[in-house]
């Protein structure tokens, strides 16, 4: 955890010095009292104290004291990564692909790639989550849903 | 008798068909979403908001109230049948839980989980009936300090008290803060970092944020270590489930005792359902006259911490509905959804919405009863439920996410808001940064900014309006105090220690 915090220190320090400099193009105060920049800048003053203090306290540990790898499978990325992947393409193409489509396939994905489930079961709970979403959300609840180019 | 008159109303709004059925749907969906390892209450309450979006907000609320209090009956089942805790705060359940059910007494566990649930949950709810009102009608004579005050209180209690470093719980809280920020400022309308994305301008969706945080970050945490469920066998019949009369000898004190310790943690910012059934299971076992036997699969030690995190679910609605402060995560995310309905909890809404306050209350009773009839003769269902293995469940908690989160606004931006979140989620559970202070950061920015901005203007820019008056003052020491709590106490220890260091 060593290492991490020091890095994640870092990056939030550069975050809460830009949240400050933004928050300064922003009125500190109104006609009456503090105005639209007052919160985030002393709130990204906080956070940078914050951080700091984060970085300091990971730099003063020992690096002897049992330091654990924040991944210490590396082999479980791939399913994390993958996961991740899926979810952006699903949202990517949604518009065009359409919703029970997109759905089916984002499913079918999770379960028979990811999870390596058996080919049967991945095609059946793609179906019917796909279908079920849409007769919950779409019929019942009458959310328009993304359709596809084919019009469903 | 107001009280009276008042839950008699709110008993006239409960009972009424579309209101049972939601609750009922609610209360089911919560035992489900207990019952379901990899699912907690947070993620249940956050992906089951949008599905209460074309309900009126009493409707809306009863169901997700039902939700919460049905989850924490849900959890028990987990526990002592594969000794996986369904939520964290079923975590204690599982010492003597589980181990009832390796003797062969998993029906009389389960049964006594359901029925001290029952009790325990029911008894807070009379005491939310009582409480409630008249701190409501102290709240409303707060100005903006007292409100800012108490948002702090808030915020500080729920840091200090989630995981391990209260540093990060602090970064954590402030880091919602910062994403309220996002959006036109409610006073003066200036725009802020929406980088000229109009759908930035209304602020970050806050159902993105926290099906991200929650529900997204869970599924990838969970995909690192696949689930082991070692299923206790037991036959499951409703006359198995009845416990004998020393079960109940032996539990009834408990019971008594975890409910009044569970509705006053609850009703504390800050400590909700699992520290009061870590609080109570230890309080049970101080008591007790065979301490030793605690862990060895008694049923005190099933009756103790499920009373106390039912006591709690409910003591948690008496700041949220009276004063708007929510004390733990699954309550920010209630408050978020009440403000999404258009309702803003707080001390006006006992005189303007007394249908809608009433009607959630009284619905509670209902819920409990309806949780009893629904736990008992079906636990063989829901234990079923559990051969469900948790890799067919991901992608479809993913794609409800998903869906969810698309119909708050029809848009998919608060699909990317949701991407990114959940992404922030994993690397925050990665790095023990805890979530729920982030999302009751969020829910309460506003109200802090509000509060803090007018009580800066009435006072002329003077901090020390926060320390005259004296409810805020009160408020604001406690809140310094939990910060500092730490700090002081480490170092008074190391003065302690120091001359028996010093003596060899």
């Amino acid at each position: 955890m060593r290492r991490a915090d020091q890095v994640t220190g870092i990056i939030v320090l550069v975050f809460s010095l830009t949240l400050m400099e933004g928050s300064r193009r922003l009125p500190p105060s109104a006609t009456f009292g503090p105005g639209a920049g007052f919160l985030p800048f002393w709130l990204g003053a906080l956070m940078a104290v914050l951080s700091a203090l984060l970085l300091v306290k990971a730099c003063l540990q020992p690096v002897a004291s049992a330091d654990t790898a924040l991944f210490p499978n590396r082999r479980v990325l791939i399913p994390v990564g993958a996961t991740i992947g899926s979810l952006a393409a699903y949202i990517l193409v949604l518009d065009r692909l359409g919703f029970l489509l997109g759905t089916g396939l984002l499913t079918a994905f999770l379960l028979g790639v990811v999870e390596r489930e058996r080919w049967f079961t991945t095609v059946l709970v793609a179906v019917l989550n796909a279908v079920g979403l849409y007769v919950v959300f779409h019929l019942l609840l009458g959310v328009s849903l993304p359709k596809s180019v084919l019009g469903f | 008798m107001d009280v009276f008159q008042n839950i008699l109303m709110g008993f006239r709004v409960a009972l009424s068909f579309q209101n049972l059925l939601f609750c009922f749907v609610g209360v089911t969906l919560g035992t489900l979403i207990g019952v379901l390892p990899g699912i907690g209450p947070v993620t249940g309450v956050a992906i089951l908001i949008p599905i209460t979006f074309g309900l009126n907000p009493t409707t809306a609320i009863i169901t997700m109230a039902g939700v919460y209090y049905g989850a924490m009956y849900g959890g028990s089942t987990t526990s002592i049948l594969i000794n996986v805790p369904g939520e964290s705060s079923s975590v204690m359940t599982t010492l003597d839980g589980y181990q009832m059910a390796r003797k062969g007494r998993a029906g009389p566990a389960l049964g006594m989980a359901a029925f001290s649930s029952f009790m325990a949950g029911t008894l807070a709810v009379v005491l939310l009936t009582f409480i409630a009102p008249p701190l409501a009608s102290v709240a409303l004579s707060f100005g903006p300090p007292e409100y800012f005050a108490l948002t702090f209180m808030g915020l500080t209690l729920v840091t200090s008290l989630s995981g391990q470093s209260m540093l990060k719980g602090i970064m954590s809280g402030v880091f919602g803060l910062i994403v309220a920020c996002v959006g036109l400022d409610a006073i003066s309308g200036e725009e802020r970092f929406t980088f000229g994305n109009i759908y930035l301008l209304d602020g970050m969706g806050f159902i993105g944020v926290a099906v991200g945080l929650f529900a997204v970050a869970e599924v990838l945490v969970n995909l690192e270590e696949p689930m082991e469920q070692v299923f206790v066998q037991t036959a499951l019949s409703l006359r198995t489930l009845f416990p004998n009369l020393q079960d109940w000898k032996d539990s009834l004190g408990p019971i008594g005792r975890s409910s009044l310790l569970g509705f006053f943690i609850g009703v504390l910012p800050g400590a909700g359902a699992t520290i009061a059934s870590f609080m109570s299971y230890a309080m049970e076992k101080k008591l007790s006259k065979h301490p030793e036997k605690f862990g060895t699969g008694i049923i005190q030690g099933v009756a103790a911490p499920e009373g106390a995190n039912n006591a709690a679910a409910g003591g948690a609605m008496v700041p949220l509905l009276t004063l708007g402060i929510p004390g733990s995560g699954t309550t920010a995310v209630l408050l978020g959804a009440l403000l999404i309905h258009g309702l803003r909890p707080g001390p006006l809404l006992f005189q303007n919405n007394p249908d809608f306050v009433w009607g959630v209350i009284a619905s509670m009773y209902i819920g409990n009863v309806l949780l009893l009839v629904l736990n008992l003769p079906l636990v063989g269902i829901w234990a079923s439920m559990l051969r469900v293995p948790y890799r067919i469940l991901m992608p479809l908690i993913v794609t409800i996410s998903a869906v969810g989160v698309f119909a708050t606004d029809n848009n998919i931006f608060d699909m990317w808001v949701m991407f990114a979140f959940g992404i922030i989620g994993y690397l925050m559970r990665k790095l023990e940064f805890p979530a729920a202070p982030a999302v009751l950061g969020l829910v309460l920015g506003p109200l802090v900014e509000r509060s803090l901005r007018q009580s800066l203007t009435i006072s002329h820019g003077d901090l020390s309006i926060f320390f005259t008056r004296p409810i805020s003052a009160l408020l604001t020491i406690c809140a310094l105090l939990s910060l500092f709590a730490p700090v002081v106490r480490a170092v008074w220890q190391s003065r302690r220690m120091s001359p028996m260091e010093m003596k060899p």
